[in-house]
């Protein structure tokens, strides 16, 4: 019996020139794992948002055809009165949050639902296990890192029981650790307690495998079908579905496994040098930087290095202090010890080094892309043609938009436009990849790339092993707000097994993106 | 401490500054907020309330005092507005700590339930304010980072668009969430009251103590509340008025709410 079903439905935001759905059926039965994937704009979260009445009752535009959840029409009931059957977690996570304290917001939903409160107190303990977040039961969820309350934000939801958990892009600010635990979690709750769970996902790698369906997402229109054959058609998918399609091997393989299988045991990648840039001269300095953040100590004597010409992944778990090290670097966060140098001297903010924060959105305020980038580069004083930038970042067709009216991931792209517009030597980017689809994750790789060709430094703070994979030239590991490892990618990456890209695991050390591989087996 | 401890505490020490215009009553509220936030603030985006109430304050007093100046002026008229801001100022000093010491929302859950709506309107809407603030920071530092001056006039769109702009989609995103989890479905039951403590209910006497005293002494004209401005006259204290006061500072020896020490790196 099918605990979701869409019937042809189609879907227009007001004042939009083409359906954000249309003529989508799907029928989705219980305990079930269901993949959404696709192009960001492709119409994933109008999906989602659909399946618990958010569209249409909190958007308006033109609704046809009809979902049901659970048996209840949603142009009928209101989210809230579909509250016991479905649950969402949206994707900005913080927020969602209505209450203060961890243990009381895990409790809300089943507040309002008025369920017994002994029960109650059962559930909130049961959901504090599950996702492992008892030693914050008393916080408060504003002093959480992104990745707990991404944690919280799902115990929240499924503490009111829900028959179906929505959830848009659940992983996309936590750590590889995070996101495993949070898959695991999910994969439990299907498996084991028969719930339908329904997520989009632009990072493949971490839920592919695992899903039983997947809806495929091109301009509105959904097609269904076996995780492999979906991937394969919208020519997305992990690593291992890229070197698939680059070896010509049928199906796509999905996992590491399969692809280990597929491929064959390969000789190690020739260590070192995998991807060594050619030493240019010093361009931070960093010695003995400790950092504080109120009562905690965040960094401890870091000392780093970063050349012209490098690219430089920091990883880390959530909390490890790599947004702490970017601004100290930036000279935005008073280091309590230990001197920052850019160029040999104190850096000035947006001078010697742009850093482009965890949110876009803070940056954002012009009216078109193209007015973001020209009022950076009139404010310091360069020639104010955004052309040039916009191109370098594959975001030139954007420049009459507003900034805020374009898709999720080229948020990022235009916000680090913004940013990189003061032609700072030093570039810094804080988790750009959330929200980012394939095609923009290459377009920022490929822009990380020029900067360091054309002489400048590039840092980036990512959980994204993929991203680092794929361009970084050395990987700095920070834990506990300490260096752990600082090297080549294809040592300090093929060494880890928790930031060990999808090659490494499937062929060994030193392989880090599926076109190394291809073009070593064939 | 329980959140009704808590509303107790603020109002006797509210009460406390209302009944007195005398700067070394005043001074000594003002002091004890002081340490009772510095004890027991709560940390969070209400932490900030505090030093924001405290500005508030000053600003209050301020304007209270330059009004003198649109009349006739004597040391006596001055001092006497002058007085009559510092008050406010407490009130509005004490306002801060309640805020900056309490979660609003454990307030909330103290409603009786036909009030549960629109108590958490109002907790929510408290909560903005602080939340605003902290936005304000991140997006002054982003602007900094793309080389905009964000005390200039000229960059203040640069400011205010993108405070506003997210500031309404959170607020899009909270409604949402509260609709989908059942908000508003009218059947209510409430997890894990908070319990009663000793120590919340020894705040509670010695706050009762302390306002009584206030109380007693504005209605026999003892203690000297409201020192002379016509003519302008040194204020007197009365010691034992001054102990009163001291009864307030019994919430800042408790110990602090637990489980709370060292807010996440970021």
């Amino acid at each position: 019996m099918s605990v979701l079903a869409f019937d042809g439905v189609s879907f227009s935001y007001p004042d939009a020139d083409r359906p954000a759905l249309h003529d989508a059926t799907v029928e989705i039965g219980e305990g079930t794992f269901v993949l959404a994937v696709g192009a960001t704009g492709a119409g994933k979260s109008t999906f989602l948002r659909a399946a618990n009445g958010l569209v249409p009752h909190f958007t308006g535009g033109r609704f046809s055809g009809r979902v049901t959840v659970d048996g209840r029409d949603t142009l009928e009931h209101a989210p809230r009165a579909l509250a016991d059957a479905v649950a969402f977690v949206p994707q900005d996570a913080a927020a969602s949050f209505v209450l203060d304290r961890v243990e009381d917001e895990l409790a809300y939903g089943m507040e309002n639902l008025g369920v017994d409160p002994a029960h109650m107190r059962r559930r909130v303990e049961e959901m504090l296990d599950l996702l492992d977040i008892e030693p914050l039961r008393r916080r408060s969820v504003r002093t959480l890192s992104g990745g707990e309350q991404q944690r919280v934000a799902i115990a929240a939801a499924l503490a009111a029981g829900p028959r179906i958990l929505v959830l848009d892009e659940p992983t996309s600010q936590l750590d590889p650790q995070g996101a495993e635990h949070v898959v695991a979690a999910l994969q439990r709750l299907v498996h084991d307690h028969g719930i339908t769970v329904l997520l989009a996902e632009h990072r493949l790698e971490r839920v592919a495998g695992f899903v039983d369906l997947a809806l495929g997402f091109e301009r509105g229109s959904v097609a269904v079908g076996e995780p492999a054959e979906v991937i394969r058609r919208l020519a997305m998918g992990p690593p291992v579905a890229r070197l698939g399609r680059l070896a010509g091997w049928k199906p796509v393989p999905l996992t590491v496994r399969e692809a280990r299988r597929l491929g064959g045991r390969l000789a190690p990648f020739e260590l070192p040098g995998t991807r060594r840039a050619t030493p240019g001269e010093r361009l931070v300095h960093v010695r003995d930087l400790h950092a504080r953040h109120g009562d905690s100590t965040v960094l401890r004597a870091i000392d780093l290095e970063v050349r012209r010409g490098e690219v430089v992944a920091i990883m880390g778990r959530n909390g490890a202090g790599k947004t702490t090290l970017l601004r100290s670097i930036a000279g935005v966060h008073e280091p309590s010890r230990g001197v920052v140098a850019v160029d040999g001297r104190a850096p000035t903010p947006g001078v010697d080094v742009a850093l482009c924060p965890q949110e876009p959105e803070v940056v954002l305020f012009a009216e078109t892309v193209a007015d973001e980038v020209s009022s950076t580069r009139t404010a310091r004083g360069l020639s104010d043609d955004p052309a040039p930038l916009l191109q370098a970042l594959g975001i030139a067709e954007l420049a009459s938009q507003h900034p805020r009216d374009v898709s999720a991931g080229e948020r990022v792209l235009v916000a680090t436009a913004a940013i990189a517009a003061v032609e700072a030597p030093v570039l810094l980017l804080d988790e750009p990849t959330r929200g980012l689809d394939p095609s923009a994750k290459d377009r920022l790789a490929l822009f990380l790339r020029s900067h360091a060709d054309g002489g400048g430094a590039a840092m980036v703070a990512t959980h994204d092993v993929e991203l680092a994979a794929a361009v970084a030239t050395r990987v700095v590991i920070l834990a506990g707000g300490e260096v752990i490892a600082d090297g080549d990618p294809g040592a300090v990456l093929g060494d880890s097994t928790v930031f060990a890209p999808q090659m490494t695991r499937a062929f060994g050390p030193g392989w880090l993106t599926p076109e190394q591989v291809a073009e070593a087996l064939a | 401490m329980h959140p009704a401890a808590w509303i107790v505490w603020a109002t006797c020490a509210g009460l406390v500054a209302f009944t007195t215009t005398d700067p070394f009553y005043l001074g000594l509220v003002v002091a004890v907020s002081w340490f009772v936030y510095a004890a027991q603030r709560v940390p969070g985006p209400t932490e900030r309330s505090f030093r924001v109430f405290a500005i508030a304050g000053l600003v209050t007093m301020a304007v209270r005092t330059a009004l003198v100046f649109f009349g006739t002026v004597d040391a006596g008229s001055v001092a006497f507005a002058a007085l009559e801001g510092a008050r406010l100022a407490t009130l509005l000093i004490v306002f801060g700590t309640f805020n900056a010491v309490t979660d609003p929302f454990g307030v909330v859950r103290l409603a009786p339930r036909r009030f549960h709506e629109p108590a958490l309107a109002a907790a929510l809407a408290l909560s903005i304010a602080p939340r605003t603030i902290a936005m304000v920071g991140q997006v002054r530092e982003a602007q900094r980072l793309r080389g905009m001056h964000p005390s200039a006039w000229r960059a203040l769109p640069a400011l205010a668009v993108p405070v506003l702009e997210t500031g309404m989609e959170d607020a899009m995103t909270l409604a949402e969430s509260m609709d989908s989890r059942g908000h508003g479905r009218g059947r209510r039951t409430r997890y894990r009251p908070d319990p009663w403590t000793t120590g919340a209910v020894i705040v509670i006497a010695t706050s009762l103590m302390a306002a009584c005293a206030f109380l007693l002494a504005a209605f026999t004209g003892a203690g000297g509340l409201h020192p002379s401005t016509f003519p302008l006259a040194w204020p007197a204290a009365d010691p034992r008025l001054l102990a009163a006061i001291a009864l307030l500072l019994v919430p800042a020896s408790l110990p602090r709410r637990t489980n709370h020490e060292g807010a996440s790196a970021r």
